[in-house]
């Protein structure tokens, strides 16, 4: 593999239900980017990739908020996202909303070409392997979007292998859908519970310890639905364990 | 805000055990053997392909190839009727059934029939009709609607299906085994079948260049019922063409396996025309109705895709809503993500809106569609017309229109972040039990509180 | 407007440029069909989800010695429908033959055209010989198949040319899962299928 180049500038764009809920994840991706070699810009003026207006079919809401985003993302050599359906509205989603506006096309398409999911650009771009070590436990759920959107599987496995004392047990139906969906959960939450307890019980029969995933939407969603149930497993954000963080408060046991 | 028709009936669903057992049974054990169909099937990628293109080559020449069929079939001997909509093509239908003084006709199963409301057209006309598979036998008993295009009683029990067949058959089976009961169906239906005066198809396709059609079945009825009687209706929707057969063999070897993880189905039969002046059996007259409905229209409104869809009922085997409701919650004739597209298409935008929004977005539909139709991106079009058409409700476009007024002014967003996380830690640390504003989440699942502060506001501080 | 130009005036009548639907035919994506062409189509053939049975004879005038054998494993008296198909010429005299297809015929005896090597289908077309019904009828269908007939693929069964009324492939025998998901053998068709090869 030729050599990533040294060094490069990278938007760390950290997502709104980071920011809000559980800051760890952000810091922990700022530390695996520097120690993959990164130089990790945070620009102030980010929000949110739009996507709740996207999928409730708000255009030019999206449109509006994803001009925003392009404007402060674009000046970087790449931009890493630590959530799979964030990274795909930016890099699937935004060429589309554009498609009918040649000059922001152009802006969108160059910026959807640089922006990555967090553990596919550690693995692939960077080449990176972490230098961790953590005695437990866990399961990896398959977050939809960065599946199918954009191809993330075997990156944080691969990532996950170099933890040492880290194993990984299967979970059955990795690859089904936890039932969060963004807004389906908040309109539809009787549907959205019937899939997430399903879920929950493939994660308890997992036998791990720890669940973890690449999104904080189905995180909080299936961490929640086993809190609840009174299952003793814990989430994290996987990006969480490859930067050596998982050691401390869980999803939902911050104070 | 009251719950809409469609989530009265999810949750009628949702709380039904014996829905769930029965989703299960059907669906959940057809994923098991598309899965297995294939693992043995190295090239299934590169058929879908080739699938999906020979579809969207119909399509974009769809009426040179009506014009062909037409052509085709009617030198074959048989007769071609145009219908625009779901009434027209009840009333040529039925006009054919009284031309023939048709007092019963046998019906194999077709969607299309369905689609049109051909039971009821039939009814009303005083037509007898003889359901003649075994599903659509069962659900005719019951009153009922198909909730699966490719099991249409997968919603029954045995309990209930031997009930009905005690309520209805002559002679009942004996013994409560599913054999014994398809024994039942077996001799009821025999008789009916072969004296009925027409029979009335669907086609899973229309083969351009013969004037061919071809259906795809199990149980040997479909031949049964299209045989002896006088005369052979079908009804097919316009977007079922292909060129010629060899096209229609490389979609043949993606249908089955989709479906039910066969490599074909036990019946794979071709027809072109009426009975032949020295052919021993077949009927006097063939009639085929071809059938709009809104097809035409979905082609130039940004469904075009949709129209590839082989009815295999893969998406809807494979979606997690559809396998915690079942097909009936839908409201419609199809139910599952294809149905989902389609209704709204068929039925109306603002009586469906629930469909395309009772969706994750999650992609494994479009992930096992033999022909790639990128289903989400259909459903988020609808949403897209939705929201233009102003659908949504005021309280949701409200929501997203303050939240994008925010998120476009990050100092702002920033004072709202800190309110939103003053007031939820306000209802728990750690795990939080009860949130007023999302009680829909917290009736089901516990919500984590979010940390003292956010991302941004910890960095700017100069934590890393 | 009538219905048939409403319809085309939508959806314009353009012709594809010549050769593109030609284009899709080529190399069609399929399983290759390896080794011998009779051990494949035997393969697949006895399956479990075929429920068909076999056998193996060298020449037409063996058949009706194997149809006799086969009607008595299933303690059935020689009796069946045959169709006036000279294909099937050979001495019957043995066996009460049906005048008239009856709806609940315990056996029917066929010759299909060719037997397809990939799925272990029998391909049959409608004639002034070959009544379609009685393949549909009968509870045992028993099916005689040259092994000079079984070709590769789906696609060596098409016929050129005009197409008979009807022509129909057979995979297995009928069945069904639509109570309870359960499979049922012999819905309405066949219950059971018994190909006699012909060397």
């Amino acid at each position: 593999m030729t050599p990533p180049p040294p060094s490069p500038r990278v938007a760390l764009f950290v997502t709104c239900l980071v920011d809000l809920i559980r800051p760890q994840i952000g810091f922990a991706a700022l530390r695996a980017l520097e120690a993959a070699g990164c130089t990790v810009i945070v620009p102030t003026g980010q929000t949110c990739c739009g996507q709740p207006a996207l999928n409730s079919g708000a255009r030019d809401e999206a449109a509006a908020i994803a001009k925003r985003t392009i404007t402060i993302l674009e000046g970087h050599d790449a931009v890493v996202v630590p959530s799979g359906s964030c990274a795909a509205t930016i890099r699937v989603h935004y060429p589309e909303l554009f498609e009918h506006d040649p000059a922001w096309a152009t802006r969108a398409q160059a910026v959807a070409a640089k922006t990555y999911e967090i553990m596919a650009y550690l693995d692939e771009v960077r080449g990176w392997r972490p230098d961790t070590a953590l005695a437990a436990t866990a399961t990896y759920h398959d977050s939809c979007s960065g599946l199918r959107e954009l191809g993330v599987k075997a990156q944080p496995r691969r990532l996950l292998k170099g933890v040492e004392g880290l194993t990984l047990k299967p979970l059955k139906g990795d690859e089904t859908c936890c039932g969060f969906g963004g807004t389906f959960c908040i309109k539809y939450p009787a549907i959205s519970n019937a899939i997430a307890t399903e879920k929950a019980g493939a994660i308890d029969a997992s036998g791990a310890d720890l669940l973890l995933a690449g999104d904080l939407g189905c995180l909080m969603n299936m961490a929640g639905k086993l809190h609840r149930d009174g299952s003793t497993v814990r989430a994290f954000h996987a990006i969480e364990i490859l930067a050596g963080m998982g050691d401390g408060a869980a999803i939902g046991e911050e104070a | 805000m009251s719950a809409s028709a469609f989530t009265r009936r999810a949750d009628a669903a949702l709380a039904d055990p014996v829905l769930k057992i029965a989703v299960e049974r059907t669906a959940g054990t057809a994923e098991a053997k598309r899965g297995i169909a294939v693992q043995h099937f190295a090239q299934f990628e590169q058929a879908r392909v080739r699938g999906a293109a020979i579809k969207d080559h119909v399509i974009e020449h769809l009426g040179h190839y009506l014009e062909q069929f037409e052509a085709a079939a009617t030198a074959a001997g048989a007769q071609v009727h145009w219908a625009r909509t779901a009434d027209e093509a009840c009333r040529i239908v039925i006009e054919i059934c009284q031309a023939a003084g048709a007092k019963t006709v046998a019906r194999s199963k077709s969607m299309m029939g369905e689609e049109i409301g051909l039971p009821h057209a039939l009814a009303e006309a005083g037509i007898g009709r003889i359901e003649t598979d075994l599903a659509e036998h069962i659900i005719q008993l019951a009153g009922e609607r198909p909730s699966h295009i490719v099991w249409p009683a997968m919603h029954k029990t045995s309990e209930q299906v031997s009930a009905l067949f005690k309520q209805h058959h002559l002679e009942p089976h004996n013994e409560e085994t599913i054999p014994a009961m398809a024994e039942s169906a077996r001799r009821h239906l025999r008789d009916g079948m072969l004296g009925a005066d027409v029979g009335i198809s669907g086609a899973n396709f229309l083969i351009a260049d013969t004037g061919t059609i071809c259906t795809v079945t199990n149980e040997g009825n479909a031949e049964l019922s299209l045989v002896p009687p006088r005369v052979h209706i079908v009804t097919a929707g316009i977007e079922k063409l292909v060129p010629s057969m060899g096209h229609a063999v490389q979609l043949l070897r993606l249908l089955a396996r989709s479906a039910t993880g066969a490599t074909l189905t036990q019946y794979t039969t071709f027809y072109t025309g009426p009975k032949r002046q020295d052919d021993s059996d077949g009927p006097q007259a063939m009639h085929i109705v071809l059938i709009d409905n809104g097809r035409s229209t979905m082609r130039e409104e940004g469904l075009a895709e949709m129209l590839r869809c082989i009815r295999c009922g893969a998406c809807m085997n494979h979606c997690v809503v559809f396998r915690q409701i079942g097909g009936h919650a839908y409201g419609g004739t199809y139910p599952g993500p294809m149905g989902a597209v389609l209704t709204p298409a068929l039925d109306g935008l603002a009586k469906n809106r629930d469909l395309p929004n009772a969706c994750t977005l999650n992609g494994k539909c479009q992930e096992v569609c033999p022909v790639k139709i990128p289903l989400p991106t259909l459903l988020r079009g609808w949403r897209e017309r939705s929201w233009r058409e102003g659908l949504e409700p005021v309280s949701v476009r409200q929501g997203i229109a303050a939240w994008a007024w925010v998120a476009q002014r990050p100092r702002l967003y920033r004072t709202a972040v800190r309110a939103a996380i003053f007031g939820m830690r306000r209802f728990g640390r750690g795990w939080i039990k009860a949130l007023p504003m999302a009680s829909g989440w917290t009736a089901h699942r516990d919500m984590p509180a979010p940390a003292a502060e956010s991302f941004m506001r910890r960095y700017a501080k100069g934590e890393r | 407007m009538s219905a048939r130009a409403d319809i085309l005036a939508k959806l314009g009548t353009l012709a594809p440029t010549a050769g593109a639907a030609e284009a899709l035919l080529v190399d069609p994506v399929r399983r290759a069909v390896a080794g011998d062409l009779t051990e494949t189509f035997l393969a697949a053939l006895t399956l479990p989800a075929s429920g068909a049975t076999h056998d193996r004879v060298a020449a037409m005038a063996d058949v009706p010695g194997a149809v006799a054998a086969y009607l008595d494993t299933h303690g059935l008296d020689r009796a069946i429908f045959l169709p006036p198909d000279p294909r099937l010429a050979a001495d019957w005299s043995g066996f009460k033959l049906s005048p008239v297809i009856m709806p609940n015929e315990p056996a029917v005896v066929a010759v299909a055209r060719l037997g397809i090597a990939e799925t272990g289908s029998l391909v049959f077309e409608t004639g002034p010989c070959a009544p379609m019904l009685p393949n549909f009828l009968g509870l045992h269908h028993v099916v005689v198949l040259p092994v000079a007939a079984v070709v590769a693929q789906l696609e060596d069964a098409a016929l050129a040319g005009p197409q008979p009324r009807a022509h129909y492939w057979v995979t297995g025998v009928s069945g069904t899962t639509d109570i309870e998901g359960q499979y049922i053998r012999g819905a309405h068709g066949p219950r059971f299928l018994h190909v006699i090869l012909i060397d």
